[in-house]
């Protein structure tokens, strides 16, 4: 009945020079771990969350990633991954990398408690929410403003809540919100949607989930909690519209999580640009997942990224000399 | 059947293994009207089991009424993390999900000594004149709410001046309707003023600045 979440930070040393750090706890950084441990190198994971998994621990349902015909909490996974990494002998520390000097032969990688250092590194840092920056978002987030349905969904009980977005989060999160609200309504720009034709199916065969193309939202207007509503706009008219909402959820997409690096690694609309073996353009750094400059970002394809950039560390750490 | 599996009891072990001073786990509760006293109780009795520095004490919420006021407990279940003493670290509403992350990292804080403010912090709160009261509310299956449980219990177990409640939100509606909580984490300082998400140590500790 009760789930019991464990993570807890292992006790690393930080005057250990590692073979690898892998920066960034999300299903890439967990598969490399994995990988890495069992390459036999000695590898260090910084993650700044208490709990690895990355986004995935902000997901319900993962239906997509093989091998779980029946969908899986985004919540297990993410704790199966860890365990299965650590019982390989993955050391993960819960610091948040706050500087990278990645120059040298032994990278040093700066959180807000210590100075770590390897022979190289892999940055699988993901993306977060993109935000919609219109008037009213910042100033309202997490007081009906809401990235994380999982995190934020029972505060709706009964009530009307928006969901801004058209890609698969979107839908997939709807159907989530639909179990506590009376009605979501899911707000996008077109009436093309990105989300899988399967999930799309679902959406239109729940009663409670309402699609809403055309419209564009202008503001978030929650100051006045007896008239909670969003400022719309519909597309091709220009005709503003208040649509009344208790919450909006938004869904758009993803900004990397790549600040680090800028001026540091090659970066192309701000994700990090790799090689076929996940190489960047600095001599003993990778990237792996979301970060990378690619077209699919899913867990399937991050895990299959970490693996793959292991694999080459393992070979670059064979052949590493200080220099 | 156990609440807590044989997994993770393994893993709670290996984790209480480098307890130094003995923790008690002092729990209010009462056997009606609270959804999730039997609950709690049952998982700090599988906890103690794990490691002979733990304790538990039980306390009846409506008839102890002197140590209830002594902890100033509002509502249950509850759990207090007394170490040399009462540091002022409280849980209301069951520790599961993600939130059992943040029990242990304060049993674990309060048996070694070692948390990870920064010095800018402790200075900070050695000059704070005035009592401050955190309340951090989550729900379970929120992974962004422990970060900003532990940061509000470091600052309750380095500072006497510092009270720091986790509070389960969907346990205590009512009190999440009165800080009108609609998002998770929302720290709550001096009654006040708020915080929404788990903002790093400085936003809070200039919330605190605002609140005093
Ligand atoms: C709501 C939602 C639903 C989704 N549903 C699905 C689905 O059904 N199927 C599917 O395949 N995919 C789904 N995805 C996408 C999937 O979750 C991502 O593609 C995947 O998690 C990417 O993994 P990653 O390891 O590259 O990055 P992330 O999961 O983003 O992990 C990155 C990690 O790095 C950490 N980090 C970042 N910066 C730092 C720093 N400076 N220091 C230390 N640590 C840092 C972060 O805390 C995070 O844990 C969904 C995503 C969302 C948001």
């Amino acid at each position: 009945m009760f789930d019991f979440n464990l993570s807890m930070p292992t006790n690393a040393d930080p005057n250990t020079l590692y073979d690898l750090i892998i920066i960034g706890g999300g299903p890439a950084g967990l598969t490399a771990g994995l990988y890495a441990a069992r390459y036999k190198l000695k590898t260090l994971m910084l993650e700044k969350a208490v709990i690895s998994g990355g986004q995935l621990t902000a997901t319900e349902w993962v239906e997509n990633y093989p091998g779980f015909p029946e969908p899986i909490l985004g919540q297990k996974l993410a704790k199966d991954m860890e365990s299965q990494a650590k019982q390989f002998g993955l050391e993960i520390i819960n610091e948040s990398v706050i500087d990278v000097d990645l120059a040298g032969s032994i990278k040093k990688i700066v959180t807000d408690y210590s100075t770590w250092q390897a022979k190289s590194v892999l940055i699988a840092t993901g993306s977060a929410s993109r935000k919609l920056g219109v008037p009213g978002e910042k100033e309202n987030a997490g007081r009906g403003v809401s990235y994380c349905a999982t995190c934020d969904g029972p505060f709706y009980p009964d009530k009307i809540v928006a969901v801004i977005g058209g890609g698969n989060s979107a839908f997939e999160e709807s159907i989530f919100l639909a179990k506590y609200a009376s009605k979501v309504v899911i707000i996008h720009r077109s009436d093309d949607y990105r989300a899988d034709k399967i999930i799309q199916d679902k959406v239109m065969a729940n009663p409670k989930i309402e699609l809403m193309p055309g419209y564009a939202v202008q503001s978030i207007e929650f100051a006045n909690s007896d008239d909670k509503h969003l400022v719309l706009v519909e597309q091709g008219t220009g005709a503003e519209i208040s649509f009344p909402a208790d919450g909006v959820f938004i869904f758009i997409g993803h900004v990397p999580n790549t600040k680090l690096f800028e001026e540091k690694i090659e970066l192309e609309a701000g994700y990090i640009v790799t090689d076929r073996r996940h190489f960047t353009n600095v001599e003993g750094v990778w990237a792996a997942g979301d970060v990378e400059a690619k077209s699919l970002r899913q867990v399937a394809t991050a895990v299959g990224d970490g693996a793959c950039a292991a694999f080459w560390i393992n070979k670059y750490i064979e052949d590493w000399t200080e220099n | 059947m156990p609440i807590l599996d044989d997994k993770t009891k393994t893993e709670v072990t290996k984790i209480l293994g480098t307890m130094i001073k003995p923790v008690t786990l002092k729990l209010f509760t009462q056997p009606f009207e609270c959804g999730y006293c039997k609950d709690t109780h049952e998982l700090l009795e599988e906890i103690v089991e794990l490691n002979p520095l733990l304790k538990l004490e039980v306390v009846q919420f409506d008839q102890d009424t002197d140590v209830v006021a002594e902890f100033g407990i509002d509502k249950i279940p509850a759990i207090a993390v007394i170490g040399d003493r009462d540091y002022g670290i409280r849980f209301y509403g069951i520790p599961a999900g993600y939130e059992f992350s943040s029990l242990l990292s304060a049993v674990l804080m309060v048996s070694t000594g070692v948390h990870k403010l920064t010095d800018q912090a402790k200075k900070f709160l050695d000059n704070l004149a005035k009592p401050v009261h955190l309340q951090v509310f989550v729900t379970p299956t929120c992974p962004y709410c422990p970060p900003a449980v532990i940061m509000a219990h470091q600052m309750a177990f380095y500072s006497d001046k510092v009270k720091a409640d986790m509070v389960e939100v969907s346990e205590f509606p009512h009190i999440g309707n009165k800080y009108s909580v609609q998002g998770v984490p929302r720290t709550v300082v001096n009654e006040k003023w708020f915080m929404e998400g788990a903002a790093p140590e400085q936003m809070l500790i200039d919330k605190i600045k605002e609140s005093l």
